[in-house]
């Protein structure tokens, strides 16, 4: 009839089960997703990462010569997509779950890429150390004169070559 | 059947069962001439039919006993095929199957309502007509999603509109109404209609005798979004992130919900040991799940010393969670074509040891728990909900589980890894709120012998498909047992992104059952009993009591009726 009283010698048991947190560690597993670090040097800009982020944290744009990619903590959901994409595994996972700030720029991290300018129209396209990997991993080939230019003027230089064997005429 | 329909031949030599047969037979002969197309994929029949017919096709098969009403999508179809389409998805629980039937409605046309038939089917209806416009016939229409101050004739889920248009031509009437007042620099501070402190915006309103219930009436949707329209420009593989924020306590089955109804869509084969890994993960969101709300009923009845315990219990499944997934909520791991976190061999004797240790602690305490007389005595015999109703209804999850109907997708529509282990479908008969609560007791436990059997045999390979393509115009349905019930997604696939994407949680199901079960209990027993169906609100929020004697309105806590009753709150 009293067995609901059981319940101290639980509490007995079982004590105190929250932390003292921030006085004592946080409970983190290993497997915990916190905010994402991007390795600047392994980086390449090629914006995979921006493509598959659902929130649109992860951004490239292109300012002058310089290609910028920012991430900005406020937006982020800790889904690890960009990780799970990247193709050079420039970004890691942290355990960092601190994030809050009195500064809003502390909720911000850049990496800024150098551009290359298209050979033919000279406007910035894309970055230079992309241009770079795509070197090393096509190997050479005799695309390698199209690396520095830009997709518009690629897509014109293609269409009149094929022009040009079709009517036979040489030169552009 | 025997009549020639040139189209059905597509049918033959694919494995049916006598029940989708019989139904289909009924629809076929009810129709004749009508039917446009009829289509067999894995365990869905798609039945096109023209608009005129659809409701003759619903009156010849509405009343077999095994058939339910599981959601209905409406679409906008217009650029294709020059209509808005409504897929009404009907179940055959014994087979595993689903009927569609895909009415298309043109510009103008009325669509016979079916919500007398299908009592469930009169929040879709109303639905459409807000969101597409959908005018349906021999019913009353009222809004049901949108505010009440939405401009007419704007219909916010077709494809001609964007989603920035709506944003300029839709302004919540509150900002006019402070810039007339002369305000400027209006600062917006989005608090209530309802109270801030409590924990999701649903409303309720009861209609109280002295301290009985007689009526209630609910009114929803305050945070109705538009995901569906944002999905639309999301690419397939972020909106599994998008589905998982839908529900902040059991967010992973809405990302497996979707990521089956795309898979299902466009064929694509998920390996063996991704299954294992979304069942398992699907089952530690059970668990925890259930102990939220063994907890939150506890906190109701006024016991929080239950309350605490259970979330002691609780917080175990959560750091188990974290360890499995990367997060103790918003698992993030389901991509269309598997997962993309593996379960590593090593972390298995933690799971079993964690497991271990909660199916020692939860049984002590839910013996403590239900010991406490106070406890038993508001359980027993209060929000009843015959047999009946819940049938008639379409009710799903625990709530029909405690009214003795033993529905379950895992069991009738197996998906994911279960058809590889054996467990029980927990089924009270009384329909009381302690049926209700037995249940989830009861699936606690059984969760816990999956997640054991899942372990035992989980599979090696790869947690990925090896890659795939998108076809346009593919229908999917996607379903799976949350801890509250049955969610069910339906997606049309686009070129990159769902075309359009149905989502039905089961708190759309059960809250129109709510009404009925709230009839005659005390008014101390209302909180419980909103919060017996486990909606999709923790703590549901705060009441508005009208008394029919005094004409008295008053709005208090919902905790307070909980504990005081109406007097005194």
């Amino acid at each position: 009839m009293v067995k609901f009283l059981k319940i101290f010698s639980v509490s007995a048991r079982e004590g105190t089960v929250t932390r003292k947190y921030p006085f004592e560690s946080p409970l983190v597993t290993p497997e915990f997703r916190g905010r994402i670090d991007i390795d600047p040097v392994k980086c390449v800009g090629c914006g995979a990462c921006t493509r598959i982020c659902p929130t649109k944290t992860l951004t490239l744009s292109y300012e002058g010569d310089e290609a910028v990619l920012k991430y900005f903590i406020g937006r982020c959901i800790f889904c690890g997509m960009c990780a799970y994409v990247c193709p050079q595994n420039a970004i890691t996972i942290t355990k960092d779950f601190e994030l809050a700030s009195y500064n809003l720029s502390d909720l911000y991290d850049e990496v800024v890429h150098r551009t290359v300018r298209c050979s033919i129209c000279g406007k910035p396209f894309t970055t230079a150390k992309l241009v770079r990997e795509v070197e090393t991993r096509i190997n050479g080939g005799d695309v390698e004169e199209l690396l520095n230019i830009c997709p518009e003027c690629r897509r014109r230089l293609t269409v009149r070559r094929i022009g040009s064997r079709v009517v036979g005429t040489g030169g552009e | 059947m025997s009549r020639g329909f040139s189209h059905v031949e597509d049918l033959k030599g694919v494995p049916r069962g006598p029940r989708s047969d019989a139904v289909l037979s009924r629809v076929l002969s009810a129709c004749g001439d009508s039917i446009l197309n009829v289509s067999r994929r894995g365990t869905t029949i798609r039945v096109a039919l023209k608009a005129e017919c659809f409701r003759k096709a619903v009156e010849s098969i509405y009343s077999e006993h095994d058939l339910y009403f599981r959601t209905m999508a409406a679409s906008d179809e217009r650029l294709k095929d020059g209509v808005y389409k409504l897929y009404y998805v009907l179940g055959i629980d014994g087979e595993g199957t689903n009927v569609v039937l895909e009415v298309p409605a043109p510009e103008g046309v009325e669509i016979s309502t079916v919500s007398d038939l299908f009592r469930a089917s009169d929040w879709y209806e109303l639905e459409a007509k807000d969101l597409f416009g959908i005018n349906f016939s021999g019913r009353s229409l009222r809004r049901l999603v949108l505010p009440e101050d939405w401009p007419e004739n704007l219909y916010p889920l077709r494809k001609d509109i964007s989603a920035d248009e709506i944003k300029s031509l839709y302004q919540p009437q509150m900002i006019s109404q402070i810039a007339e007042l002369g305000v400027e620099e209006v600062v917006r501070v989005p608090i209530g209609p309802y109270h801030p402190a409590l924990h999701e915006p649903e409303y309720f309103e009861l209609y109280v005798r002295g301290e009985k219930v007689v009526d209630a009436r609910y009114v929803g949707f305050m945070v109705h979004r538009g995901i569906e329209k944002l999905a639309e420009s999301m690419k397939y593989d972020q909106v599994p992130f998008l589905a998982e924020r839908i529900c902040g306590i059991c967010g992973f089955v809405h990302s497996t919900s979707y990521v089956q109804a795309v898979e299902e869509a466009l064929g694509i084969e998920v390996p063996e040991r991704a299954q294992f890994v979304r069942s398992i993960v699907l089952e530690v969101e059970r668990l925890h799940s259930h102990l939220l709300w063994i907890g939150v009923a506890l906190h109701l009845l006024g016991y929080d010393t239950g309350f605490m315990h259970a979330w002691r219990i609780r917080e175990k499944i959560m750091v188990l969670a974290e360890l499995l997934t990367g997060s103790r909520k918003t698992y993030g791991i389901n991509l269309v074509g598997g997962v993309k976190k593996d379960v590593n061999q090593d972390k298995v004797p933690k799971v079993r040891e964690v497991l271990e240790q909660l199916k020692k602690e939860f049984s002590e305490f839910v013996g403590i728990a239900i010991s406490v007389p106070q406890v038993m005595a508001r359980l027993r015999g209060t929000g009843l909900l015959p047999r009946g109703e819940a049938r008639a209804y379409a009710l799903v999850g625990p709530t029909v589980r405690g009214s003795g109907l033993a529905r379950d997708v895992r069991k009738d529509y197996t998906y994911a890894a279960y058809h590889y282990v054996s467990f029980k479908v927990p089924v009270y008969s009384e329909g009381d709120n302690l049926a209700r609560t037995l249940v989830r007791v009861d699936e606690v436990f059984e969760s816990i012998s999956i997640i054991e059997q899942l372990l035992d045999m989980l599979p090696g390979g790869s947690v990925m498909a090896e890659g795939w393509e998108t076809q346009p115009m593919k229908l999917g349905i996607g379903a799976v047992e949350a801890p509250r019930g049955e969610v069910i997604h339906v997606v049309v696939t686009g070129d990159y992104s769902p075309y359009r994407w149905r989502v039905r949680a089961p708190t759309y199901q059960n809250l129109q059952a709510v009404p009925t079960m709230l009839r005659g209990v005390d008014l101390a027993d209302a909180p419980l009993t909103i919060a017996s169906i486990d909606p999709c609100f923790s703590c549901t929020d705060r009441a508005l009591i009208i008394n029919l004697r005094s004409g008295s309105v008053k709005a208090v806590p919902i905790e307070v009726i909980s504990r005081r009753g109406v007097r005194s709150g």
